[in-house]
């Protein structure tokens, strides 16, 4: 759907100007959805990548449209195609008071012919279109449980093999300008990032996903000729994995591979600020010396094992296993949510009274969800003492019409961060904090600002380690004249223990 | 032949009746709606209300679509009224939708009575 660019004008030249470091993001949100299953962007997005309560609920029942109603399962039927389920079927909203809806004498499985036919343009060929047939009267349920939507026949080949019928590879591109008070090159426009991500699932029982960065910026080199052009810094697969959906017929997924453990409530890419990743979700414990830093990461992708579960519509519980290489011992994590008002887990849409008053609990979306992360890092393949760390933290969002606020507090307890000489343990404890206000202005142009802090103290007493201290404060407009186009303007003011850093960004991010 | 126009008569017959109760549609695309014509005079405001506020991110070929097929033509889902109810709850509950909620009330009541319509 085209979009007018000239409403952002005014942000963007306001923005213009200003400019920050470029970090690759992992992406978890891709056009290969919008081409299997023929659904728009704004479907699952507010703007890419950030997600609504759809795309959160897509997300979490692992790349399948949910839907409320079962299927039938008959022996002689051939399997669900792929993309033959689609989002949920609306719950259906019993309030006799209300004036509405909840009348059951509709049965309707819809004219699938018909809708295929409308789709294909078969029917728009003349000027008045003829109302089509209403509804089958006796269209029973299971005729619903075998919806078609879309009109895709699939051919029996690409049934039985559980083969997806459209290749489910995406693309996403960033080319970033950056200006950055310290760097040498003041304004940098060469910043850019190129991926490949697959996703979706075989017949709704094995949802999968990949991240393949092909190119990410090298970073210049401190010697060499500036003649010399920038060439990939390096390719990665920053996320590989498959869930097990409702593993032996119960509600729990087995998810298998790399991924970022659930621990927040926002994987890196779902936010509208496209370099500066939350600072609970991103700082790491750093020494002086490089070797017994403690760079995990609340956000890292790791080779995980993972069981979760949906549980009562509204309650979402993780509990993981992470592996690293090179050391035995393995960590482990739990992140338990719950969701009160707006769509439930599985996309239902809320019960709302139409017959009543219009109320602030009617629009008012909360979700509450918090992680803890035990884990271990030192040298790899070697016995000599680890840093034994754990991260637990606190995330919530409110939404209310166009608002919607974001907070994040995180606690860290890291016992073996080197300092100056081997085996000269300092234990670290970090607080970290995030607000984030995001609004609205138009469907395709929303504004976010947001503080956030970060504070390591050596406890108890400190042997060389110096303690940090960052507050940031950050403001981003995004705009997204195609919903597979955004363009983002951002600015941020960070003071840390010793400077202040004046970064901004003016980035162009797209996917096919 | 007494059959065949029996039969004949049994089609006109149901035609007729069903060209009368149904809700027509006009246009085509980016047009296409319900054609003011067939509204009863009571919905009109509604209907007007509907074709005002619900172009605001997509186009009303989509409302038609789903009324007219009985199938929501993004997701493929029923579009019943039970249907009908939830999505006019979700297009409320978005972002900027721009309606509250005694017109989504109208709305949908508006397109029950199109349902019913085609039901006839
Ligand atoms: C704020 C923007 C917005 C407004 C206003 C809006 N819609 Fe939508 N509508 C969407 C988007 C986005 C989608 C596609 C994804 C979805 O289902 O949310 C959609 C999808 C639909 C669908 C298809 C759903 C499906 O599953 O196939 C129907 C039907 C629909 N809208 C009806 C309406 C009606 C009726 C109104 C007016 C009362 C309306 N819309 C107003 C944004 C809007």
């Amino acid at each position: 759907m085209i979009r007018n660019l000239m409403h952002a004008s005014p942000f963007l030249l306001f923005f213009a100007l200003l400019v920050a470091a470029f970090a690759p993001d992992s992406a978890h949100a891709i056009p290969a959805f919008t081409r299997s299953y023929k659904v728009e962007c704004s479907t699952c997005h507010t703007i890419f990548p950030e997600l609504n309560e759809y795309g959160d609920a897509f997300l979490k029942n692992s790349y399948v449209f949910v839907s409320k109603v079962k299927k039938t399962a008959k022996d002689t039927e051939p399997p669900p195609a792929p993309i033959a389920k689609a989002v949920t079927i609306p719950k259906p909203v019993a309030s006799p008071a209300a004036p509405v809806g909840a009348s059951p004498d509709i049965q309707g499985a819809g004219d699938d012919e018909l809708l295929r036919k409308l789709k294909n343009g078969a029917m728009t060929t003349t000027e008045t279109a003829e109302p089509a047939q209403p509804p089958a009267p006796e269209a029973t349920l299971s005729a619903v449980e075998t919806p078609q939507p879309a009109g895709e026949q699939k051919s029996e080949g690409l049934l039985l093999s559980a083969i997806p019928e459209q290749l489910p590879i995406s693309f996403t591109g960033a080319l970033n300008i950056v200006y950055d008070n310290k760097a040498v090159n003041e304004f940098d426009f060469s910043t850019r990032a190129f991926k490949l991500h697959a996703g979706g699932h075989f017949r709704e029982t094995v949802g999968f996903f990949a991240t393949y960065v092909a190119y990410s910026e090298q970073p210049p080199a401190s010697t060499g000729n500036t003649s010399v052009i920038s060439t990939n810094n390096k390719t990665d697969l920053t996320e590989f994995f498959v869930s097990w959906r409702h593993l032996l017929d119960t509600p729990v997924n087995l998810k298998v591979g790399r991924m970022q453990p659930k621990l927040g409530l926002w994987k890196t890419n779902n936010k509208l600020s496209v370099t500066n990743n939350y600072l609970p979700y991103t700082y790491t414990v750093g020494g002086q010396s490089t070797g017994q830093q403690s760079v995990f990461r609340i956000d890292q992708t790791q080779d995980a094992l993972e069981l979760n579960s949906i549980l009562g519509k509204r309650f979402f519980v993780a509990v993981g296993a992470v592996n690293r290489k090179g050391q035995n011992s393995k960590e482990g994590y739990g992140h338990v949510s719950y969701k009160f008002g707006g769509a439930d887990y599985l996309a239902n849409e809320p019960e709302i009274d139409l017959a009543k008053e219009e109320s602030i609990l009617d629009f008012l979306t909360i979700n509450i969800g918090g992680y803890g992360y035990v884990g271990k890092n030192g040298s790899a393949n070697s016995n000599d003492p680890k840093n034994s760390f754990y991260r637990v933290g606190l995330d919530s969002e409110l939404l209310y019409k166009s608002l919607r606020l974001r907070l994040l507090g995180g606690y860290g307890d890291d016992d073996k961060v080197d300092t100056i000489a081997v085996n000269q343990w300092t234990r670290v404890i970090s607080k970290s904090g995030t607000i984030e206000a995001e609004y609205a202005l138009r469907s395709n142009l929303l504004a976010a600002c947001r503080y956030e802090y970060l504070q390591q103290v050596a406890s108890p007493q400190k042997q060389g380690f110096s303690d940090q201290y960052i507050r940031r404060y950050i403001a981003t407009v995004g705009y997204n004249p195609y919903e597979n186009l955004k363009l983002v303007a951002e600015y941020k003011y960070e003071l840390v223990t010793s400077a202040i850093n004046r970064l901004g960004t003016l980035g162009l991010t797209f996917g096919f | 032949m007494k059959r065949l126009s029996l039969l004949v008569a049994l089609i006109i017959i149901v035609t007729v009746s069903l060209s009368e109760a149904r809700i027509k549609t006009k246009g085509r695309g980016e047009k296409m709606n319900f054609d003011a014509d067939s509204i009863q005079e009571s919905f009109k405001p509604t209907f007007n209300l509907m074709s005002v506020k619900c172009i605001k991110c997509h186009t009303m070929e989509r409302v038609v679509i789903a009324v007219q097929t009985g199938r929501a033509p993004i997701t493929g889902q029923p579009f019943n009224k039970q249907a009908v109810k939830a999505y006019g709850i979700k297009m409320l509950r978005k972002p900027n939708s721009d309606m509250d909620k005694k017109e989504i009330r109208d709305i949908v009541v508006f397109l029950n009575y199109v349902l019913d319509e085609n039901q006839k």
